[in-house]
């Protein structure tokens, strides 16, 4: 469904995307993990068309494709119904059907009585889920999530990650997650590939993640810090770039 | 740790020709957006590609609140005005022109200017602040995911709303300018409100009128097109929502005072 080979990316002559490669099959999550500044969103700007790379190659199964920002990017001046509808606009459909479609994919997410709220008025939760059904809306084949769970409680965390692998059989749909959370990797994506410095340094499923003795990932999974990122980030930091 | 501390980023301030080189880059980036966006606007317009529901809003955002604020002006500015006109015409014995005196500068200057200015301040910069969260907060991000133009979403309701609302707001500043100069023409100048009306009949052509509509459709486009270019090409933070509000108050009253010369000059000198 996704294929990216050798992605590269740079920002005032920084390559925060040294050459990435990976893919991603219908009815599968792939989790992106690393520390910040790695380059993890980056990618998924580059995979929706927020961003052109420099090099390399994006190949798409299909155009369908929504990703719940990690602000969740809700437009305030538009209730929840109205911001679902903007996700419609180019599926050209009758007014009858988007409210049957809108008002089936807010009770999927528990606002089924929220359509006339405005996202100012919704807690973080609220908004965040929002923000999925305005994803999920359309029947996209490919979802991206950026940090989805980031800044919510471990309740609400928990609520979030069960929506996301919900979605994720019902729609049959290729996802990318990325995350620091590390519930949110082990729970939702069946890969996880660990990005330092522009580069993937593992790849693997999460039960694999949890027990490598990879220095990279050891280090990550087990948050401590001693290790390679640490001591590379500190380089980084005293470069004259910073 | 062993390693160094961490070198600073020294500013330098950018002073003498340097500035003035900086400052006319920035300018012409931006006049450069301007007209791009400007051509994008009209190209959605043209194929009729306009959400009608937004524009109303905004409509009443740009025009119906702009109301009280700009009647409040025109009236000051009309009493200023007039007590000014009358003393001096007053002085050489001309009362009864001072209707028309009063109503020319209105109509060709005050009104268009009175409003421009207000839509700069309460509307341009709001556009500006607005827009320019909305690229911090993604959700401008969010709208091209969707496969929703920000052009044609977030430029093309206001500017069409701005440019059938000033207009009125125009005719709307120059009538109370005008209600204003009655008033003072007779409490200070002891002229009757009827001498005053055929004073302003004799003396304002259509031509002026035309000159007043022109200049009012000149300034919506700045007000819109400079907000809303400034406010679509903005990031940052919190900081970068005033920094863009402020340098859209000064390019958009810059700009109308500008073009409202360059309209004069074109239509009203001598030959």
């Amino acid at each position: 469904m996704i294929s990216v080979k050798n992605l590269r990316k740079s920002f005032a002559g920084r390559e925060v995307l040294q050459g990435v490669s990976f893919e991603v099959y219908a009815g599968e999550t792939l989790g992106i993990i690393g520390p910040s500044g790695c380059g993890k969103s980056t990618i998924l700007k580059l995979l929706c068309g927020l961003l052109e790379p420099d090099g390399g190659e994006i190949k798409k199964g299909s155009p369908e494709i929504s990703l719940v920002f990690q602000g969740s990017a809700l437009l305030n001046s538009l209730n929840v119904e109205e911001n679902l509808r903007l996700a419609l606009r180019s599926k050209k459909m009758k007014p009858a059907e988007e409210d049957k479609r809108i008002a089936a994919t807010l009770k999927l997410v528990g606002l089924g009585d929220y359509g006339a709220a405005f996202p100012g008025n919704l807690s973080g939760g609220q908004q965040k889920r929002t923000s999925f059904a305005r994803a999920i809306v359309n029947d996209p084949q490919i979802i991206l999530y950026d940090e989805p769970t980031t800044g919510l409680d471990p309740v609400m965390s928990t609520v979030i990650e069960d929506y996301m692998i919900t979605l994720e059989k019902e729609l049959h749909a290729a996802s990318i997650v990325v995350t620091h959370q590390f519930s949110t990797w082990t729970r939702t994506a069946h890969r996880i590939i660990l990005m330092h410095a522009g580069t993937i340094v593992w790849e693997g499923t999460p039960e694999e993640a949890v027990n490598s003795d990879d220095p990279y990932m050891k280090q990550f999974a087990h948050a401590t810090k001693d290790g390679p990122m640490l001591l590379e980030q500190a380089k980084e930091s005293h470069s004259p770039m910073h | 740790m062993t390693s160094a501390a961490p070198k600073l980023r020294t500013v330098r301030p950018i002073r003498g020709l340097d500035f003035f080189v900086a400052q006319f880059v920035v300018g012409t980036e931006l006049i450069g957006q301007v007209l791009i966006m400007l051509y994008q606007t009209l190209s959605f317009i043209a194929r009729g590609q306009v959400d009608l529901k937004e524009t109303y809003r905004q409509m009443y955002m740009i025009g119906v609140l702009s109301f009280i604020v700009v009647a409040i002006t025109a009236l000051f500015t009309g009493f200023a005005m007039s007590l000014q006109i009358a003393r001096e015409l007053v002085l050489f014995g001309a009362d009864t022109a001072i209707g028309g005196v009063v109503s020319l500068a209105l109509v060709r200057e005050i009104g268009p200017i009175t409003a421009g200015v207000i839509v700069a301040g309460r509307v341009g910069s709001s556009i500006a602040a607005e827009l320019t969260t909305m690229m911090i907060t993604e959700q401008v991000d969010a709208l091209k995911v969707m496969r929703i133009d920000p052009v044609q979403y977030l430029v093309v309701p206001r500017f069409v709303a701005a440019f059938c609302m000033m207009p009125v707001l125009s005719v709307y500043a120059m009538a109370v300018g005008l209600v204003a100069g009655i008033w003072i023409a007779q409490v200070a100048a002891n002229v009757p409100p009827s001498t005053f009306l055929d004073s302003v009949r004799q003396t304002i052509l259509d031509r002026d009128f035309l000159v007043h509509f022109c200049k009012s459709w000149i300034n919506a486009t700045i007000v819109v097109m400079f907000s809303c270019a400034i406010g679509l090409n903005t990031k940052g933070g919190a900081e970068d929502v005033g920094i863009a509000t402020t340098r859209t108050i000064v390019w958009t009253m810059t700009m109308i005072f500008i073009f409202n010369y360059v309209v004069t000059s074109l239509t009203y000198a001598p030959r």
